[in-house]
């Protein structure tokens, strides 16, 4: 077929196809950025909610026309960092283990097993966090955690989730590290856990700090499953971790079946909305800027 | 009252027949009309002539009796299509003011959510009514609560059981998300216009019937809300409240405040080719002959209501 064709022509169809796949994909995200920013910032340019109150404002009640959305910002924040913090080092443990201990029992048994985990629907994670998590949460904390549901809850639900993610990229990270490395830390007399410790992950450095944000990403931007066990508390701010609590993407979805297009709330949840697009932009650039300059160490 | 609906249905199907012999008529063959017009006093199958297809979308928490409603009434007139979906009563209300469905569902009056110019050509259909009640944990040693203790209650003055005459225990109050139709209703007609302090936090704001009843099955010393089609389920008891039980005959008395109408918007302007489904489905859902299902899915119908409530929540002999 192809010799049938003026090469030029060729090109010229495969340049089109390619450059219009590209098109359509720019176009989706601008017109996705530009609908959630116009909705978005009706809020404060239309509806004239002063946006220190919107950020900063601890209340979010929508029938006394308050909306405060700092409780939910912080929500999200303590959910992502607090279930980083716990998938983290199971993370990078499992992986040192599979890349350094056991190669070949990580790729024929650990890494199908463990992408499985990416494959569950989050509602199954919520499902089982409601009644396992928070079961066990209230069983542990008593009166301090009468429905058991709360940031804590949540974070657990979301450690467990995000760690396919981080699990999978760190064990790719500590793959890419040059064997010369590990046979020149050997070379120099250094055991096993001194090469895995010095050599390994220090080179592998920034692609971990990737895995993590991907993780942090993922996390952030989870709605079901957290939904089903944080609680839904939007009206003031949690004061712990047992707290219930609400997230960006909680309140989100909670609040859009109730507004009436075009009302101050309605513009608010956008404003949410907004906030999460932004902070993904922000995890993203991160992910660049530590590509660079890993790329710039490593020379 | 059916009656006069029949009637009035078959003017519309005697105005939709007498329109098709005027095109008929303009393309010079006017002999027609007798063989037309005997389907006008035909009683009951006038609804066969309906054609069209409509939709509706809003409130979930009636949606199951509406899609019991629809499967009757497509059965009862194959032609006619009516689709539905979900969405909240707000989307139901702002779909139905931009006219993007011909009908809207709601737990509230319109006045509660929309803006002034968006009400403008709205009627509101109230096709039935959804009693309320408090609920607790089957735990809990109380029966009764008053209506201000409950109201001291859901707005954080009354916290420990022992100051309502149960043991002495926490009180876990689960509430629904903001902007619920079902916490509307409660609020209004417990709460009084008064609102809960914000330091006050309730233990969960969960956003469906069915996770307040699991919720409060689950949690000792809760207490929360739902509608009467929920309360017949484990774990969790429905309360008197003035000592009044939460019953069909007792909010049809107006002895028991807490209820709401379930409506249906439908508007003024609507598309010709339209309107008449919407009107027929309307009165079907509040015919004599859906009644009993109406009832059976936990609702109240119209018909018995003794009393009415306005939007701003004034309740007056009907």
């Amino acid at each position: 077929m192809a010799n049938l064709m003026p090469k030029r022509r060729l090109e010229n169809i495969g340049l089109g196809i390619t450059g219009f796949c590209v098109a359509l994909v720019a176009l989706v995200v601008i017109t996705l950025i530009f609908m959630v920013a116009q909705q978005g910032l009706t809020t404060f340019f239309v509806d004239g909610l002063n946006p220190i109150d919107f950020f900063f404002g601890q209340n979010w009640i929508p029938e006394q026309e308050r909306y405060g959305a700092l409780p939910m910002i912080v929500g999200s924040f303590a959910v992502t960092l607090l279930s980083t913090l716990f998938a983290l080092p199971i993370a990078i443990g499992s992986a040192i283990f599979v890349v350094e201990v056991a190669p070949s029992f990580g790729r024929r048994v650990f890494q199908p097993f463990i992408e499985l985990l990416v494959g569950i629907p989050s509602v199954v994670y919520g499902v089982l966090g409601l009644y396992v998590v928070n079961t066990f949460v209230k069983a542990i904390f008593g009166d301090a955690a009468p429905t058991g549901a709360g940031i804590l809850s949540g974070s657990i639900v979301l450690a467990i989730m995000i760690l396919p993610t981080i699990t999978t990229l760190s064990m790719d990270a500590l793959r890419a590290v040059p064997n010369q490395y590990r046979e020149g830390s050997y070379a120099l007399g250094c055991t096993r856990w001194q090469t895995v410790w010095h050599v390994v992950l220090k080179s592998a450095l920034p692609s971990l700090m990737t895995a993590v944000i991907l993780g942090m990403t993922r996390a952030f931007g989870e709605t079901l499953a957290v939904q089903m066990v944080i609680g839904g508390v939007e009206r003031s701010m949690p004061m712990g971790l047992l707290d219930p609590a609400s997230t960006l993407t909680a309140a989100l979805t909670a609040g859009l079946s109730n507004a009436v297009s075009g009302s101050v709330y309605y513009h608010a949840l956008w404003s949410l909305g907004l906030i999460l697009l932004v902070m993904s932009l922000v995890f993203i650039m991160i992910i660049h800027l530590i590509g660079r300059k890993g790329a710039k160490a490593n020379g | 009252m059916s009656k006069f609906d029949l009637s009035r249905r078959q003017f519309i199907g005697a105005l939709g027949a007498t329109a098709a012999i005027a095109g008929l008529a303009a393309c010079g063959n006017t002999g027609n009309t007798g063989t037309d017009t005997p389907s006008d006093s035909t009683e009951g199958t006038d609804t066969a002539a309906l054609v069209g297809s409509i939709s509706c979308s809003g409130a979930t928490s009636f949606q199951p009796l509406v899609e019991k409603a629809r499967d009757a009434f497509q059965d009862a007139n194959p032609d006619v299509s009516v689709a539905i979906s979900g969405g909240g009563s707000g989307q139901g209300l702002s779909q139905v003011a931009e006219g993007s469905v011909q009908i809207g569902r709601s737990d509230v009056f319109a006045e509660e959510k929309l803006e002034a110019d968006q009400l403008e050509g709205l009627v509101d259909n109230q096709v039935c009514i959804v009693g309320m009640g408090p609920i607790v944990n089957a735990g809990v040693d109380v029966t009764d609560l008053t209506t201000d203790q409950l109201k001291g209650i859901f707005l954080g003055q009354i916290t420990d059981w022992s100051e309502v005459g149960g043991t002495a225990g926490a009180i876990q109050v689960i509430q629904r998300e903001a902007g619920s139709g079902t916490r509307a209703t409660f609020e209004a007609a417990v709460l009084g216009g008064e609102v809960a302090p914000d330091s006050f936090r309730p233990v969960a704001e969960v956003d469906s019937s069915g996770t307040v009843v699991e919720q409060v099955a689950a949690t000792a010393g809760s207490i929360s809300y739902v509608a009467f089609n929920y309360m017949e389920n484990d774990g969790i008891k429905a309360l008197t409240v003035d000592g009044v039980e939460p019953t069909q005959e007792n909010v049809e008395s107006g002895d028991f405040m807490i209820w709401a109408y379930e409506h249906m918007y439908t508007r003024e302007d609507e598309d010709e080719s339209t309107a008449a489904v919407t009107k027929a489905f309307i009165e079907f859902m509040l015919s004599d002959d859906f009644a009993a299902t109406v009832v059976e899915e936990g609702f109240i119908p119209m018909a018995d209501m003794q009393v009415k409530k306005d939007a701003d929540g004034n309740i007056t002999a009907a």
